[in-house]
């Protein structure tokens, strides 16, 4: 940094300084920017070079961290009230009173684990909301057990889930439904946590990855349980990976006809990557940057494969070895049901 | 540029308790071999009697190189480094650790016990796992493309391995501590990855990973009770969040179980450490019971 900028830049945040300093030195490495961008550094402004990169890159810098660890607490709160109500443990007697007949049906065992799960996700609530949002300058939004509605109606209490609160099979599947989407939307986020030269930002990058994970651990679990419960459906996996793609993946073989909003919010949380432009791999196909190149491997197709036994069994191993991402879009449209609409505190 | 790091450690100052500062550079890449990382198996006493041949054979994990492989194969790799300045750098990483892992999977599906130590829902788990690693190594492998990591399919200590074959509880035990290097050092990696397309493939690697690990601590308990092993309150901290490792730690670890033939990795194998704009180093967290 030279000497003569920096009056200017002290008078800025240092987290867009230091984001700016990143930029510059990507400038210089022969990254593409904007025409503005480049106006500016040609004149050796820095208010103008500062105008053009607020918009040009600053788009998804600290502000899109915000909103990603904003969208994550909505999701986590949202999984921490459904397993509390399913306890009998939330702080809403309606959400209580609602579950009371399926509680009657858990296994203490499973209960226990319900238990360990909520913890976690009572944790990341906390995490989120006294630590990494104040950390970006943000304020996270009251959110309480009044604001879900768990049968997925939108606040009418009757929605397409409501069997979950009597009958044992459909609770876990509409588990296994939350935790997988958990996963999924963690993964999509990731992108957004990308910032060269920001201590902040790795650091949130990291906790959101090792989040991820722990939600990744809870779906195993969920449907290792789903699959004791009902050994010949071999698409729930003694692994925990997720066989396939589609509603299909979710392994709901021992639901008798699932309503069909159901087998729809399946299919968009089990479709694999078949979302907008932001995720262009399949369930299958994934995509490198080598530092040289580009490279789109399918892992369907991929050689070097034959101990796992023919093009059918590979087939099948590729969709269960990754884990698909989707987008906040996508997320948004599975779990509106849910969440009662309050765009003042960005409830969906 | 100094003042700006500092002022972003001065701003980590005030959330202490809420995210563990980053420790000093120097700390980041321990020295391989270091005594502490050879606690991460269960000590492996005794090696049973009828000792397994390993069954790494031509066509199976490894062989995605290209073209088929003479008798005897090609002589053993020998001093893999990794320049973790770039992406590629820690994809061939994931692709050591991954090369390991298909070939430990392999030979516990193909040993002739694999039938009499498990019953039927643990072998489909572990043919599963089998299956992910050895398409993980083929697509690592293949998208790193010429910086791939030469096959290590000849550089597997049969010794080491047969010690991890030899029960189901050893086989078990072994392959939670892969697990458990994968998930903490993709967990730890992905900080220092600068470019979003590897970001997004490292998480849907991780997350299986995940899973794996969360089974087979369900199948034989390590820490917690049954019904929480799975993500027990020994391998997860105060804030949900789940086990961590810095790069130099994981090679470290995975150097300390022996699978690897002496000189198979180079004896400073990270060749150069992330720049700080890539990210810091933070506390490792993991578990005493992998």
């Amino acid at each position: 940094m030279k000497t003569n900028q920096q009056p200017i830049l002290d008078a800025i945040d240092p987290e867009i300084i230091e984001r700016l300093v990143s930029r510059r030195d990507a400038i210089r490495k022969g990254a593409s920017v904007s025409s503005m961008v480049a106006t500016g550094l040609a004149m050796g402004s820095v208010p103008v070079m500062l105008a053009a990169l607020s918009r040009d890159v600053f788009a998804q810098a600290p502000s899109d961290i915000l909103d990603a660890l904003q969208f994550a607490l909505i999701l986590e709160h949202l999984e921490n009230e459904f397993y509390k109500a399913v306890l009998g443990t939330s702080a809403l007697a309606a959400q209580n009173n609602a579950f009371a007949p399926v509680r009657a049906l858990i296994p203490a065992s499973a209960r226990e684990t319900f238990m360990q799960i909520q913890k976690h996700e009572q944790q990341h609530v906390d995490f989120l909301r006294t630590t990494a949002i104040p950390l970006f300058g943000g304020t996270a939004p009251a959110i309480t057990a009044a604001d879900f509605d768990f049968t997925g109606g939108n606040g009418s209490g009757t929605g397409p889930f409501l069997s979950a609160t009597t009958n044992l099979d459909v609770l876990l599947l509409a588990t296994q439904a939350f935790e997988d989407t958990g996963v999924r939307a963690y993964k999509g986020q990731a992108g957004r946590f990308l910032i060269a030269g920001n201590t902040n930002a790795d650091i949130a990058m990291e906790s959101a990855l090792r989040i991820h994970s722990v939600e990744a651990r809870h779906a195993s679990k969920i449907r290792r349980i789903r699959r004791q419960r009902n050994p010949s459906d071999t698409t729930l996996r003694f692994s925990g990976y997720i066989r396939g793609g589609g509603a299909a993946a979710a392994g709901a073989g021992n639901i008798a006809n699932p309503p069909a909003e159901v087998v729809a919010a399946l299919n968009l949380i089990y479709g694999g990557g078949t979302g907008p432009v932001s995720f262009p791999d399949s369930n299958t196909r994934h995509v490198i940057f080598n530092g040289t190149a580009e490279v789109i491997v399918d892992a369907a197709t991929v050689g070097g494969t034959s101990a796992i036994g023919g093009a059918a069994a590979q087939q099948l191993a590729a969709t269960q070895a990754f884990d698909e991402a989707l987008t906040k879009a996508e997320v948004i449209t599975i779990v509106q049901g849910f969440i009662r609409n309050d765009p003042a505190r960005g409830l969906p | 540029m100094s003042k700006i790091r500092q002022d972003s450690m001065k701003d980590l100052g005030t959330i202490e308790t809420g995210l563990q500062r980053p420790t000093s550079r120097r700390g980041f890449v321990r020295i391989i071999g270091a005594g502490s990382a050879a606690a991460m198996l269960p000590a492996l006493v005794s090696c049973e009697g009828d000792s397994i041949a390993v069954p790494i054979q031509p066509g199976g994990p490894g062989s995605g190189g290209g073209g088929t492989t003479p008798p005897g194969g090609p002589a053993p790799v020998t001093g893999v480094s990794f320049d973790l300045r770039t992406d590629a750098g820690f994809l061939r990483l994931v692709q050591v650790l991954e090369e390991v892992e298909a070939a430990f999977y392999t030979a516990v599906v193909a040993s002739s016990n694999f039938n009499t130590f498990f019953p039927a829902e643990e072998r489909e788990l572990f043919v599963d796992l089998r299956d992910a690693e050895i398409i993980h190594l083929e697509v690592v492998r293949a998208g790193l493309g010429s910086q791939a990591v030469p096959s290590l399919r000849n550089n597997i200590n049969t010794a080491t391995l047969n010690t991890f074959l030899a029960s189901r509880a050893s086989i078990i035990a072994a392959a939670r501590g892969f697990e458990t290097l994968g998930v903490s050092g993709l967990n730890g990696s992905g900080k220092y990855l600068q470019d979003a397309r590897n970001l997004l493939f490292a998480g849907k690697i991780v997350s299986v990973e995940a899973r794996h690990l969360a089974a087979l601590r369900d199948i034989s308990v390590p820490g917690g009770t049954a019904n929480t092993a799975f993500a027990s309150d020994d391998t997860i901290d105060a804030m949900g969040r789940d086990i961590k490792l810095e790069a130099g730690d994981i090679i470290a670890r995975a150097a300390a179980t022996n699978i690897l033939l002496p000189n198979t990795l180079a004896a400073q194998p990270i060749s150069n450490q992330p720049t700080a704009t890539q990210g810091v180093p933070t506390t490792n967290f993991i578990t005493p019971t992998p």
